[in-house]
This record gives C-alpha cells, sequence and structure tokens, in this order.
C-alpha cells in the first residue's frame, strides 16, 4: 500500500507543526541557525574597506597562519644554513688543498 | 575546491611573511664577532703561526676559512705542514678576487688529464731546480 505525499500538504503540517512549537525548542533552533550563518560568514570572501594597502593580506592573523610562517622560515633557514655550510667546506678543502699542493700558489695566482 | 583557494591563500601569505623574516635574519649581524688569536686553542695557533701578527685584523670570514683548515693540519704530511706554513702570509695578503680566481684556477687545473697535470709539475720542477742552482752558484738571472 502506498501512500501519496502531497508537497502542499507536508509543507502546510511543517508550518501547522512549527507553530506549535515549544519556545524552548524554536529558541535552540534560531540559535543553531545564528550558528550556522556565522560559520557561512567566515567562508564568504567578503569586500572590506581595508585602510591597510596590499601589506594587510600579507600580515597573519590566524595561529595557523603564523605557524605556516614560522615553519617556512624555518625551513628556509634551515636550507639556506645548510648551502652555506657546504659551500664553506667546499672552500676551505680547497683553500688547504691550493696552499700544500706540489705546485707553487704563484701557478694558480695572478 | 574552496579548501583548496583557502591553502594557497594561507600559504602565499605565510611565504611572503616568510621571506621578510627571513632577509631579515640574514641581514642581522649574529655571528659577526671575530675571533682574537689569544682565543684560538694551541694547535690552531700552531697551525697558524705565521699569522700572529696580521690575525686580529683580518675579516672574519678568512678567519673562519683558516680556522676550518686547521682542523686538519694534524693530519698533513711533514712535507705538506711546511708547504702550508710557508704559503699562509701571501695566502691572507690576497684580495677575495685573487682568492678567488685562485680557487677556480685550482678547479680548472684538476680538470686536466692526468698525464698533463703531471708534465706541468715535472716543468714546474725543473724551473725550481734551475733557480736554486743559479742561486747557489751566486750568477744573476738574464731576462731574455
Amino acid at each position: 500500500m502506498t501512500i501519496e505525499l502531497d508537497p502542499g500538504k507536508v509543507a502546510r503540517l511543517l508550518t501547522q507543526g512549527s507553530r506549535q512549537l515549544d519556545a524552548e525548542i524554536v529558541s535552540a533552533l534560531a540559535g543553531a541557525r545564528q550558528n550556522a550563518l556565522k560559520r557561512q560568514a567566515l567562508r564568504v570572501p567578503v569586500a572590506t574597506l581595508s585602510t591597510g594597502g596590499w601589506t594587510h593580506s600579507l600580515i597573519p592573523h590566524s595561529a595557523q597562519q603564523w605557524l605556516s610562517a614560522v615553519l617556512l622560515v624555518a625551513i628556509f633557514a634551515a636550507a639556506a644554513g645548510y648551502w652555506h655550510h657546504a659551500r664553506e667546506q667546499q672552500i676551505s678543502e680547497l683553500d688547504l688543498a691550493i696552499l700544500t699542493d706540489e705546485l707553487p700558489i704563484e701557478v694558480f695566482v695572478d | 575546491m574552496y579548501f583548496l583557494q583557502r591553502l594557497i591563500a594561507v600559504d602565499m601569505r605565510s611565504f611572503f611573511i616568510s621571506l621578510l623574516l627571513l632577509s631579515l635574519l640574514t641581514c642581522s649581524p649574529v655571528g659577526a664577532a671575530q675571533e682574537s688569536w689569544k682565543s684560538l686553542t694551541a694547535a690552531q695557533q700552531e697551525a697558524l703561526a705565521p699569522l700572529a701578527q696580521q690575525w686580529d685584523e683580518l675579516t672574519e670570514n678568512q678567519q673562519n676559512r683558516l680556522l676550518k683548515t686547521t682542523k686538519r693540519y694534524p693530519h698533513l704530511t711533514h712535507e705538506q705542514k711546511k708547504r702550508f706554513l710557508d704559503r699562509l702570509t701571501v695566502w691572507s695578503k690576497l684580495s677575495p678576487e685573487q682568492r678567488e680566481a685562485a680557487r677556480e684556477k685550482y678547479r680548472a687545473f684538476k680538470k686536466v688529464p692526468a698525464e698533463k697535470r703531471e708534465q706541468v709539475k715535472q716543468m714546474v720542477r725543473q724551473e725550481q731546480e734551475r733557480k736554486t742552482q743559479q742561486a747557489a752558484s751566486g750568477v744573476p738571472e738574464t731576462t731574455k
């Protein structure tokens, strides 16, 4: 046995039912709606009147952004430090080789 | 898609702020202190003895590079140690550009086939012997 659902009837029933809800339930639903709207507002890019110019968008605003920035700085610093150390090591080895080579230093120096 | 856009936005911002912070870090004079001759260890002073007088006037970069070479000084042969000590003063008086040019020449020379390198060494040895003999005989060198 199948029941034919009339969308109009269902809507009317729901409207009627919502009018008969307790004040507590109405308040909880209103609160949930507000929360949902707040979350939605965060995700939608909104044009704001910024006085900071283009630099405003470069400054991290959240802890997550600061963490990302600090991590990237740490990675860059480590890479730069490693590169510098390796280069200096290579140069000091070359210097030692020149200073101790069988050929006199004048051969390599103008 | 939204998440990706958000991630890119965050990462781009972090990237630029990182570049800014890193440039500040690399421009800061951290570790710019020079080491005085007195602060060197006995082993370092032994390896750099010819530079005792002018050590404090050398740049920090020069000092650091020379200090690195002293780590391997104890492992050099007697002959290598002698060459090292004999050449230190001349080397330290060269300009940074001259030292860099010398490194380039040395690198290039190392790429020459071993046979040709040996020929050059042989020629230099003969030239040195000739000069030594000439100096011993007291005959002044004639210009060609």
